[in-house]
């Protein structure tokens, strides 16, 4: 993997920490892959926090003579309507963009959940081992042991199917990725030259463990944690595509294809549009997961 | 190696077991009342079904009793009544088992025939439009979501061609196969796949994507070591190289994550047989959430975990198998 930082040997990578966003631009700007990648994500999170601003239109008003409106480019289509109508004659544009904010708010809830909780536990067990970390591993040995659907199906079978249900559902789901990847990285920084001065010099272990090793896994987090992103917008599209996540009337990109599905012949930009929304903040989110990787990642500069 | 095998019994043994309490309890942990959430959902329940499922579901017991009272209607192989159909939820499971099973392993199957050129040509045509290629098929592979890619043949082979059916499962395909080569007649066969290659190609890209990826870096790994350059200045063909010695050592992580990757597979399956009303267990499971079928939950999950840790525990043995190396010890 060509990286930048290939002339530099490999001790520098912990030294080399995102300070200020110079660095960050200046690699950023070097590779169209991350400069497309954050731009995507940059229109998403953009489109999301300016949804109501953006679609006027109300995504969940009803207008008989909307149904099935085509979209601007095709004959028939109006600009006050550029993705066309629903089956129920609703505003598509304003869905999706409405829907952009559902899957931003879902995602960020979702990774925030899990990677404080899978911090929290990966460092336990990294940094104390022996008896907490076999005990924490099992669970997480047996929950990478259980299909993601198996999990979510029995949650809603308990809690009903209610936003809350899908968060707890998804982070349930994908905590344990993070939780291995900072075990793995707490245990490589403890046995490092500075952690051991530190601890000579008797530093307590609560400040060894937050202001020396928690910012070191930094780096390779943020990396997973940013792909981590993708996958639970993906998740979450399925869940809602089964009718198990977003429930109706609020608009989300899973549940627009699900109802476009069935006029696949009549109205295909029902579900290409959403589909479309669903692949291009996918593809950005690996795409600058990607980028952070080869530009910051420690163990990618090792290799 | 007997010690791995025997330890990996175990393990799935305890997992299974967990699962069962799991299910045992399941309906004790639903806030409020299940059994009037399931009366109010399922209008043809009368007061003595009611009363009935109280005790079979264990809600005026404790969770061991419970939980022994389960496994002890299990191990007589009854399952319970579904609420939905009216009927034993093992007739159902048993029916609808099959379908999933297929699917997945065939996807499977797929994912590595597609995968395994793609990554090798990638890694040995490094930086060429073969690469290029595959770059592009594994980041829009793994950015696609696979009920997508399902609705998008959907419209393209059945709509728009007319090709391929749209929904359904048609003849199993290990029986089509089975009679086609008993009878030397393709068309059985032919006949069979039509209804599984959507569902099929749906389903595996994600995997193939993944995996194309994963062969590329081990492959570019493997052709930097010592014993390729020694095996070069031996005079071997570049042929048996490739495929003798580094696509060997390369398919190695791939197949370490096989047995993760069926889990994803069968979280997948349970998507896309809603996609192609694929009469398979995702789709009851998923159509039983909607209902609260309690029994017919505690059903699917349960055979989905078995399915789940049975095939693990197959690619765990393959894998002892194909590989010499491992530390059985440390495992």
């Amino acid at each position: 993997m060509p990286s930048a930082d290939a002339a530099a040997p490999a001790l520098t990578a912990e030294d080399e920490l995102p300070r200020g966003g110079r660095r960050f631009l200046r690699e950023l700007l070097r590779s169209p892959k991350g400069l497309t990648g954050f731009v995507l994500v940059l229109a998403v999170l953009l489109i999301a926090l300016f949804a109501p601003l953006i679609a006027t239109n109300d995504p969940a008003e009803q207008v008989i003579t909307h149904r099935f409106l085509p979209p601007v480019w095709a004959e028939g289509g109006k600009w006050s309507h550029p993705l066309g109508g629903d089956n129920l004659g609703r505003d598509i544009f304003s869905r999706m963009v409405h829907g952009t904010r559902i899957s931003v708010v879902v995602a960020l809830i979702v990774i925030s959940v899990i990677v404080v909780f899978g911090t929290a536990v990966g460092l336990a067990s990294g940094y104390f081992g022996r008896l907490v970390d076999s005990i924490l591993m099992r669970i997480v040995d047996f929950q990478l042991s259980f299909p993601f659907i198996l999990l979510a199906l029995l949650l809603l079978a308990i809690l009903g199917k209610s936003f809350w249900t899908l968060v707890l559902a998804l982070s349930v789901a994908f905590w344990v990725n993070i939780a291995r990847l900072v075990r793995g990285e707490t245990m490589r920084i403890r046995s490092l030259e500075f952690v051991q001065a530190a601890r000579g010099i008797g530093v307590p272990e609560w400040r060894i463990i937050a202001g020396h090793i928690l910012p070191n896994t930094l780096p390779a987090l943020v990396v997973l944690a940013t792909l981590d992103v993708a996958v639970i917008v993906l998740a979450e599209a399925a869940m809602s595509f089964l009718g198990l996540g977003i429930q109706p009337p609020t608009p989300s990109w899973g549940t627009m294809i699900s109802d476009g599905r069935n006029y696949l012949y009549e109205a295909p930009w029902m579900t290409l549009a959403p589909g479309l929304g669903i692949m291009l903040t996918a593809i950005g989110i690996n795409l600058l997961g990607d980028f952070l990787r080869d530009t910051y990642d420690p163990r990618m500069a090792r290799r | 190696m007997t010690g791995f095998i025997l330890r990996r019994l175990v393990y799935a043994g305890v997992v299974l077991v967990a699962v069962v309490f799991f299910l045992a309890v399941l309906v004790k942990l639903v806030p409020g009342d299940a059994v009037d959430l399931m009366i109010s959902s399922n209008p043809g329940l009368t007061a003595a079904d009611a009363a009935r499922l109280r005790t079979e579901l264990g809600l005026d017991r404790s969770a061991v009793a419970q939980f022994i009272h389960y496994a002890e209607r299990l191990a007589d192989g009854d399952f319970g009544q579904s609420l939905r159909h009216g009927k034993p939820v093992w007739d159902l499971l048993s029916e609808r088992l099959p379908a999933t099973l297929e699917l997945t392993v065939l996807a499977m199957i797929l994912a590595l025939v597609i995968a395994i050129p793609l990554g090798m040509m990638a890694a040995l045509r490094q930086g060429s439009a073969v690469d290029y290629a595959a770059t592009v098929f594994s980041v829009l592979g793994v950015a696609t979501p696979g009920f997508l890619v399902g609705i998008l043949l959907i419209l393209l082979f059945s709509v728009d061609l007319g090709w391929l059916p749209p929904s359904g499962r048609g003849q199993s395909l290990t029986i089509s196969l089975w009679r086609a080569i008993r009878d030397w007649d393709a068309a059985v066969f032919w006949a069979s796949l039509r209804y599984y290659a959507m569902p099929a190609l749906s389903l595996a890209l994600v995997v193939a994507a993944i995996n194309a990826r994963l062969i590329r870096s081990a492959m570019l790994e493997v052709l930097r070591q010592d014993f390729v350059l020694f095996a070069k200045s031996k005079g071997l063909t570049r042929r048996r190289i490739n495929f003798r010695h580094v696509l060997r050592n390369a398919l190695i992580p791939t197949v370490t994550i096989i047995g993760l990757q069926l889990g994803f597979l069968i979280s997948g399956a349970f998507i896309i047989e809603n996609v192609f009303g694929w009469p398979g267990l995702g789709r009851l499971a998923v159509d039983a959430i909607h209902w609260r079928d309690y029994p017919l939950i505690q059903g699917t999950v349960l055979l989905s975990a078995v399915l789940f840790v049975s095939l693990t525990l197959l690619v765990d043995l393959l894998y002892c198998v194909l590989d010499p190396r491992i530390d059985y010890a440390k495992r």
